[in-house]
């Protein structure tokens, strides 16, 4: 078994007590109760950093567990502990407190040391104008930079005491101990005490109670520190892919110990502001880490450029066929150009990387993510009801007038749009509401704000003001298919067929279909979203511009823009549950259909057709990132047909699309396909003269496929 | 001019180079038992019945060729990026050779490549027809035994061989696709027989179909009874073995 598999054992094994790193900041916070809100916060990182215990896995590399923050204590102490850290407050997500992507070069760059170093020549700077409240904020930060060098020497004292416990392997320890020791002192010298440097940071993150951190740009931030130590023989490639490893793998302890995935996107490859491929051999390694890994967690992304050369577009598929799924693909030509509008710095734009599932960001220049979920097939509520919700008869939209007054497509389009328009306000205030804390400058994040190099230059927070950039909020669009399905049925059955009229459409919706089912077919029957007919694609096109043009007239707390995303994380079918029966013959509680993708079922003319639909749009418009769902059979990803399925997203990019998340079917969705065909009618077999949707074949047919992709597996 | 289109399926990928559209035509001479697209036997419109998930699909519409080419050529970008192009299959395309022509002769002013996928029962004449506008023919060949041939599938032996050669000879490119049907053709013998055959018809391309069992259901929505249904598929070594023995003579392929 490799030491990876050997770790992953030894994760699996859940550790006592409960995650509660408050039980480590209370004791500062309850010592120190004269200081300031934010010195109170760089003593509650520095308590947290350095009076939690070590921990060392056997076969850890490179060390930084989750493990310390579980105590094992009476409810009642650790009661107590969480009402004091509940008194000083936090942020959430939706105040910016995760999904961030730190700036990790900055600190390779610098050592530890050098931040500290850092931060007294900007504390000796303010000293001289009155900066008081930044010499503050800019103390709290060097604590929480002490707190992690005293983990890191515990961590030293602990490798050394396990020199000869069972398990444990000597060369192994000193290992750990010669880089943390690195680390301890000044800059890293390598690869490996590189990768320990941000691992441990990670782990701090995940310590303050933060997730979705993003490791961002791995391959290119690690690059020289690779490079150097491979070139030089000090570890060989595999070996390098090993460390790596051994860290992919520890993102995996969050969901072994039973509490969800820690989403941490990584990032690789990409352009450069040259227009010149960043693909590099430590590209293919972290590829390679992640599929050996075969674990949740790792949200890995590609980034696929003009440049990006085709062998390692290949050796993601080969990748996402083993059943993992990943990397998802991103398309530099849609997001480069979608951030560049915002007046970012060319260099930082072309440095962009995600956060969480799919969202872009610039790696240690803005605040810290948060976006929402804006449902817009709701609105055709509001526009059938007279501004009424149909299931709930609350008025939360507009009176658009009677629908059987509207006389044209123009005309229902400009109503629809003026609930739209509505509901993108109150969204927007409603967020700015919640997004704008009482007294933010309380609610400082020392240690999260020496990621942003800007912030130690300026000794301000991350959040108030001390990013390069200001915070940005992602309204996250819902139910595209959905929404160009509904005016789709409308443009085709009331004005060129004249075959229904709104009223009877307006009944229709408010008894969801019932006895009406005639009328519900005629709808079903109009052209639909992912067929590739311009008829119903114009309007996902109009989705997006309008959708911009909304939200682009708002700006966050502090000045930064609202961006768009088609992307809905499962959600569209929590909304869709609470939505009435739609134009597009979708019945109540039905899910609205997913992210960027037409309705399941509905794109039935094949792949190409979907990704033609799909790519219209202009997703230059989309900042914030758009998530496209596609499975495929296993067969597709190997021989002749991997270079098919190439040829099919290079195309698919050149003409515009964002996003592509690829997925092999593996038995369990096969299985699932059997049970829900409903949710599976385009999934297509393909053999040579011969092709026929897998849910239309024989039960035992279809269980010889799936017993033949259990033996790919 | 309009042909007779069972359906046109987009991003083929058994049915030749790259990235395909396969355009079915409907309507076949011949009775294969084993048939996976008996919906295209019949030349009138049908509509299957897949009742296990309430699903009909129809089959069968008379198109121009203006029209199968403007459903085409929406995925041109498509076959540029990966060598790919249009195959016509069927039933038996060559049926309506001259549709076929026509529509291969304005595919290739638009430089997409054709494939004309037959199992070669008709006279030659049909296929000089289409032989100035296809870049390659898939050539059928069920078996070389005359008697079987003509018993089991209904052809005309002498004919189907004589084309073949005749195909050769003018220097059309040719792959002989071979149907591997457990029980019918894939003994020793019959593979020796195979091989002496297609040797002195001077065949050089040969692709394996391992027979399969997926269109089982198509006959149930068909309200017909598939001979086949319970047929066994090949093992992964008898498809090996065979592959072997005619790659002693001949550049092969599986299609799976």
């Amino acid at each position: 078994m490799s030491i990876t598999m050997l770790l992953k054992k030894e994760i699996e094994a859940k550790p006592a007590g409960v995650f509660c790193p408050d039980y480590f900041k209370a004791r500062a916070l309850n010592d120190n109760s004269s200081l300031s809100a934010a010195e109170k916060r760089g003593e509650a990182c520095f308590s947290l950093f350095a009076f939690s215990p070590a921990f060392i896995y056997k076969n850890d590399l490179i060390v930084g567990s989750r493990r310390p923050m579980f105590v094992d204590l009476p409810d009642k102490e650790l009661k107590e502990c969480t009402e004091i850290c509940a008194e000083t407050g936090e942020r959430c997500f939706l105040t910016n407190n995760d999904h961030f992507a730190p700036d990790y070069a900055y600190i390779l760059n610098r050592g530890i040391p050098g931040v500290i170093e850092d931060i007294d020549n900007s504390i000796a700077a303010y000293s001289s104008q009155n900066g008081e409240k930044r010499i503050v904020n800019l103390l709290s930060m060097k604590k929480a930079m002490q707190g992690l060098l005293r983990m890191i020497g515990k961590h030293i004292d602990l490798a050394e005491q396990l020199k000869g416990a069972e398990g444990y392997n000597k060369s192994n320890l000193d290992f750990i101990i010669g880089n943390l020791t690195t680390l301890l002192h000044g800059v890293p010298d390598g690869f490996a005490s590189a990768l320990q440097l941000v691992w441990l940071c990670h782990t701090c993150f995940g310590y303050e109670g933060r997730y979705a951190m993003a490791l961002g740009r791995i391959d290119q931030y690690l690059w020289d520190f690779f490079n150097k130590s491979v070139s030089s023989g000090e570890i060989t490639e595999n070996e390098a892919i090993t460390l790596l490893e051994n860290v992919f793998i520890k993102i995996y302890e969050k969901r072994a110990f039973g509490d969800g995935d820690d989403v941490v996107n990584i990032c690789i490859g990409g352009s450069n502001e040259n227009g010149e491929s960043c693909v590099n051999q430590l590209s293919y390694s972290v590829l390679k880490a992640v599929k050996n890994c075969n674990v949740p967690g790792p949200n890995l992304s590609a980034r696929i450029s003009d440049s990006t050369p085709d062998e390692f577009l290949d050796e993601c598929l080969v990748s996402i066929g083993t059943g993992l799924g990943y990397p998802a693909l991103m398309n530099d030509g849609a997001n480069i150009p979608a951030l560049s509008r915002y007046g970012y710095d060319k260099k930082d734009v072309y440095n962009y990387c995600m956060v969480g599932c799919i969202e872009n960001f610039i790696p240690g220049k803005q605040p810290p993510w948060s976006d929402g979920r804006f449902d817009t097939p709701r609105f055709f509520e509001y526009l059938f009801n007279n501004g009424k919700g149909i299931l709930n008869g609350k008025t939360s939209g507009i009176d658009t007038g009677n629908v059987g007054e509207i006389s044209s497509m123009p005309d229902f389009l400009k109503r629809f749009e003026r609930q739209i328009a509505d509901g993108v306000k109150k969204y927007v205030d409603n967020f700015n509401r919640v997004n704008t804390p009482e007294n933010p400058e309380d609610l400082t994040s020392p240690f999260l704000s020496c990621f942003a190099k800007e912030c130690i230059q300026s000794g301000l927070d991350i959040n108030c003001g001390g990013a390069k950039y200001s915070s940005v909020h992602g309204a996250a669009l819902m139910g595209v298919g959905t929404v160009c399905d509904a005016l789709a049925a409308i443009e085709k059955t009331v004005y060129i067929d004249r075959s229904l009229t709104l009223d009877e459409i307006r009944e229709a919706l408010l008894c969801n279909f019932e006895g009406k089912e005639n009328l519900r077919q005629t709808l079903l029957n109009a052209p639909k979203y992912g067929n590739n007919d311009d008829l119903v694609d114009k309007y996902s096109k109009w989705f997006v511009e309008f959708h911009f043009k909304e939200f682009s007239k708002y700006k966050t707390r502090d000045g930064g823009p609202f961006y768009i995303l088609m992307a809905a994380n499962t959600s569209n079918i929590s909304a869709g549950k609470l939505i009435a029966a739609t134009p597009d013959g979708r019945e109540a509680g039905e899910p609205l259909s997913d992210a960027a993708s037409p309705t399941y079922g509905r794109d039935k003319s094949g792949v190409t057709a979907t990704l033609q639909s799909v790519a219209k749009p202009d997703y230059t418009l989309v900042a914030g990132g758009t998530v496209v769902n596609q499975k495929f059979l296993p067969t597709m990803f190997s021989g002749e047909n991997r270079k098919k399925l190439l040829a099919l997203i290079k195309v698919y990019f050149k003409l515009g699309g964002q996003e592509i998340q690829i997925n092999s079917t593996s038995p369990e969705i096969l299985k699932d396909a059997m049970n829900h065909p409903e949710n599976y009618k385009n999934l297509v077999v393909r053999v040579s003269g011969f092709s026929a949707f897998y849910v239309t074949l024989d039960r035992d047919v279809q269980l010889d496929i799936l017993s033949r992709t259990q033996q790919a597996v | 001019m309009t042909l007779n289109v069972s359906n046109i399926q987009h991003f083929s990928t058994g049915d030749g180079d790259g990235i395909r559209t396969t355009v079915f035509l409907k309507g076949c001479n011949l009775r294969c038992p084993w048939c996976h697209n008996p919906e295209t036997i019949s030349p009138k419109p049908q509509i299957l019945n897949f009742k296990a998930v309430n699903e009909q699909i129809a089959y069968g519409k008379s198109m121009t060729v203006d029209e199968i080419v403007a459903d085409i050529t929406k995925d041109e970008l498509f076959y540029d990026e990966s060598g790919g192009g249009v195959t016509i299959s069927g039933g038996e395309a060559m049926l309506q050779s001259d549709g076929c022509a026509a529509l291969s002769k304005e595919l290739q002013k638009k430089d997409i490549s054709v494939i004309m996928d037959t199992a070669g029962c008709v006279p030659f004449g049909e296929f000089e027809k289409v032989r100035p506008f296809v870049d390659k023919f898939y050539y059928d060949f069920k078996t070389p035994d005359k008697e079987k041939y003509e018993k089991v599938i209904k052809g005309n032996f002498d004919l189907i061989q004589s084309n073949l050669e005749k195909l050769i000879r003018l220097g059309s490119s040719v792959n002989v696709r071979i149907p591997l049907i457990p029980g019918f053709n894939t003994s020793n013998e019959d593979i020796e027989k195979f091989k002496a055959l297609l040797l002195s018809l001077k065949v050089k391309e040969i692709d394996l179909l391992p027979f399969h069992r997926l269109g089982a259901s198509k006959y149930e929505a068909m309200g017909k009874q598939y001979l086949y249904r319970d047929t066994p598929v090949l093992s992964k070594n008898e498809i090996n073995s065979i592959f072997d023995a005619f790659s002693q003579n001949f550049s092969v392929r599986i299609e799976t």
